[in-house]
């Protein structure tokens, strides 16, 4: 110990991996498995009609949608951050018992906090406000283990040994603070338990439950604030933050434009959170919260593609790495779906083209072409990245890591596609009127058209979960690979055949 | 003054958090100085019906069905009037949902009754062919938990004054009074008297044998919950 | 004056003063960089790209305990 060279550790990074990999595969299946629910009905019944009250669409759906989020996506946030924070800030976690201990205490948590979840979210326990379906026990499990996580991530900052914090910082301080903001203020709610009658009878009826502090519109607002910024802190900002690390580290190249990096920063900070709005065009809120929501969403276009673009040019002269690495190309198809979803994402934003999709299964597949082709690809490319540098092994193999990247890209070409024409198609059905002015479709007409568009993406999102699965397959077998020198990690990560 | 704010993170976060929150302090807090007043001819859910709103919130019907008319003359011609922001004064949480895998449900009570639901909700595909919605047929069994539901009439008429047991006016110019127990064993006998009128106009044995025990299953408190949408 | 004139006021205020902030952390970024005691930013790419725990840092946290 005495004379051993200080290293960084990664005992928390490995963690948070395999929880990545393995919540990974929960969410993604149970989406499948959804998606086959609504192309072929039967499947709701897949374990039987005993158990159907839990095979069921609509009691899997928020697990589906919450083990994406909380599970893999935020797994990978964390995996990552206890790996980039310790490098840009040059310090490591070994050096500070207590920092080490709160990273432990942080996944420990974590996981109880998960389990609490599957097992609430099967009983159908649930406030229905979409990625915040959680009742109050579980509500303040998460703000600890946020806190503990806070306290790990400025605690690290405060012994840092490098005086200016890397972007990448910044967007990990940002998804802290957001998550933070957002989870509180849309999570206020009063357990029923405190409730007492005239007879003077108190903790009547399920000890759990609770009711929200805002209601009909207002709690419309509050949910639609949280939800779109839930994205925005969820699957913008701590992603941004991965690529900027990753991506320059992985290629040799520094950062296009650092400034732009920089700006485009407070530009994503400033205009994300009025875009809310635009989940609630022609509802009952106020008309100039619609229009700022539309506008915003408009505008935030700007920063979105400062950080694509920025991404993009650091490959500048360097395509051939694009084609020679299949970890580059996964961060840089990854930037391209950042590009065409922050861009397909303002459309829908327009009022009157929000009149068609909203409700429909276009705003499905704008959701999905984000998450699988942005967050999904750059989650697995950070940790390709990582792995042989925290095993000291090299990636098991290129080939296989090659294919999986095929499989997927057609996995989410397919999903994508299918649900913009099931979109569009079901928007202009609903909307169709005869020339007697009476509707042209009855609204099973509308249902039944989307067969086939539903088949096409329940094969769509297959392929992208075999690919994950090849995926796993290559991190498990990495453990085992070749050992790799210290010296070759200094950019592009080895890969055996 | 910018590169000091980029080395310090303490006040590098207070800024950030300062730019995040403007949005929210702008948009959202005033809004709430206007409470969300209902219109007349807004009730508070009953018992039963709040203990079927529990059922649907359970099983997740949001994921599928919106309760939310848009203002277009396609939405208005197949729901019904558009939806008007005091209508949502009493729902917490609201259930607008996202998604119209099915249609929207808002005023479902005004167009569908006891009998169509329970047949609907056994099997779907039989009432409207091609239907995907699943059957619920676990709903026939499962015991609806009143108890709950009760203690959140408690709660909001607590802490929010929504008017249980007080006079509500109606469109008619008639006024409302929406019972709640002053027990649970009043309040339970209040959602049994209301489960047998729906009992009444179901078909299956089970269910109707349930009811005459004094168990409400849960479809009879999630039908008293959609026939109260209008 | 009632809640929504604040919060007009308010919006206006702190937009105009986002703005402006903005504008001259712009100037500050490129301006910088040609001034004495001044850093250039692109420098700050470094940090991911020599993040060796024996690596230099760009700016190590001791530079200014000696001022």
């Amino acid at each position: 110990m005495e004379n051993r060279p200080l290293e960084y550790d990664y005992t928390v990074a490995k963690m948070f991996m395999f929880t990545t990999v393995v919540l990974g595969i929960v969410g993604m299946l149970v989406g499948v498995i959804l998606a086959f629910q609504l192309a072929y009905p039967e499947v709701n019944t897949i374990l039987g009609e005993g158990l159907a009250e839990y095979t069921n669409f609509s009691r899997l759906r928020p697990l589906h949608t919450d083990a994406v989020i909380f599970g893999f996506t935020f797994s990978g946030i964390w995996a990552t951050w206890y790996y980039v924070g310790q490098r840009v800030l040059k310090v490591s976690m070994a050096e500070s018992a207590l920092l080490m201990f709160l990273g432990k205490l942080h996944f420990w948590l974590y996981l109880v906090g998960v389990a609490a979840v599957v097992v609430s979210l099967l009983m159908g326990i649930t406030t229905s406000k979409e990625y915040a379906e959680f009742e109050w026990p579980i509500d303040i499990a998460i703000v600890v283990v946020w806190v503990i996580w806070g306290l790990g991530l400025f605690g690290l900052i405060g012994i840092r040994r490098e005086k200016s914090l890397y972007i990448s910082i910044w967007y990990y301080i940002a998804t802290f603070l957001g998550i933070a903001m957002l989870y509180l203020f849309n999570n206020m709610e009063i357990p029923t338990m405190l409730a007492t009658n005239a007879a003077g009878e108190s903790g009547i009826g399920a000890w759990y439950h609770s009711v929200s502090m805002y209601s009909g519109t207002n709690d419309a607002l509050v949910q639609w604030w949280y939800g779109h910024n839930a994205v925005a802190f969820g699957f913008t900002v701590p992603i941004v933050a991965m690529i900027y690390y990753f991506l320059p580290k992985e290629s040799g190249q520094a950062i296009y434009s650092y400034k732009l990096s920089l700006l485009s920063f407070w530009g994503l900070m400033f205009v994300y959170l009025w875009a809310g709005g635009h989940h609630l065009l022609y509802s009952t809120v106020p008309d100039w919260m619609q229009t700022m929501g539309s506008i915003f969403s408009v505008i935030l276009i700007l920063p979105s593609w400062g950080s694509a673009i920025n991404m993009l040019l650091t490959m500048k002269g360097e395509w051939q790495q694009v084609a020679a690495s299949p970890l580059i190309k996964f961060m840089v198809l990854g930037s391209t779906f950042y590009m065409f979803s922050t861009l397909e994402g303002p459309i829908q934003a327009i009022k009157s083209v929000n009149a068609i999709a909203h409700f429909t299964d276009w705003i499905v597949g704008h959701v999905h072409d984000g998450v699988l082709g942005w967050v999904g690809f750059m989650i697995m490319a950070a940790l390709f990245h990582m792995a042989p540098r925290v095993f000291k092994r090299e990636i098991y193999s290129k080939s296989l890591m090659a294919t999986q990247f095929w499989i997927q890209t057609l996995g989410v070409v397919l999903y994508f596609t299918s649900m913009w024409i099931a979109g569009i198609t079901q928007g202009m059905m609903w909307r169709a009127h005869d020339e007697f002015g009476n509707l042209a479709y009855s609204f099973i007409d509308t249902v039944t058209v989307l067969h086939p568009y539903y088949t096409i993406r329940g094969v769509g999102g297959l392929l992208y979960l075999v690919g994950f699965l090849m995926f796993a397959y290559n991190m498990y077998k990495t453990m085992s690979a070749r050992p790799v020198e210290e010296s070759e990690l200094q950019s592009a990560s080895p890969m055996g055949a | 003054m910018f590169h000091w704010l980029e080395k310090h993170p303490f006040f590098f976060a207070v800024g950030v958090f300062l730019v995040i929150s403007f949005a929210g302090l702008i948009e959202i807090l005033p809004n709430f100085a206007q409470a969300s007043r209902p219109v007349i001819g807004t009730a508070p859910y009953s018992t039963l019906e709040l203990t079927g709103r529990h059922v649907y919130i359970k099983n997740s019907c949001n994921a599928c069905h919106s309760q939310l008319v848009r203002p277009f003359k396609s939405e208005t011609d197949r729901y019904g009037h558009y939806s008007l922001s005091g209508e949502y004064a009493y729902d917490r949480p609201f259930l607008w949902g996202s998604k119209r895998t099915g249609p929207d449900l808002w005023r479902v009570g005004n167009y569908r009754t006891t009998d169509w639901h329970e047949n609907h909700m056994k099997d779907p595909a039989g009432v409207v062919p091609g239907s995907i919605m699943p059957a619920y047929t676990w709903m026939f069994t499962n015991k609806a938990d009143v108890d709950t539901a009760y203690a959140e009439q408690l709660t909001v008429a607590q802490f929010f004054s929504v008017p249980y047991n007080k006079p509500v006016p109606m469109k008619d110019g008639s006024a409302k009074v929406v019972k709640m127990g002053n027990s649970v064993a009043e309040a339970n006998a209040l959602a049994l008297a209301e489960a047998q009128v729906i009992a009444a106009d179901m078909k299956d044995q089970n269910v109707k044998d349930a009811v005459a025990r004094g168990e409400i299953p849960e479809i009879v408190a999630l039908i008293a919950y959609l026939n109260s949408l209008k | 004056m009632g809640i929504a004139e604040y919060q007009a006021y308010g919006y206006f205020g702190l937009t105009a003063f986002l703005v402006f902030a903005l504008y001259s952390y712009i100037y500050h970024l490129y301006s910088t960089d040609k001034k004495d005691g001044g850093h250039d930013y692109e420098n700050y790419s470094n940090i991911a790209l020599n993040d060796d725990i024996s690596d230099a840092p760009v700016s190590p946290i001791s530079d200014d305990k000696e001022k």
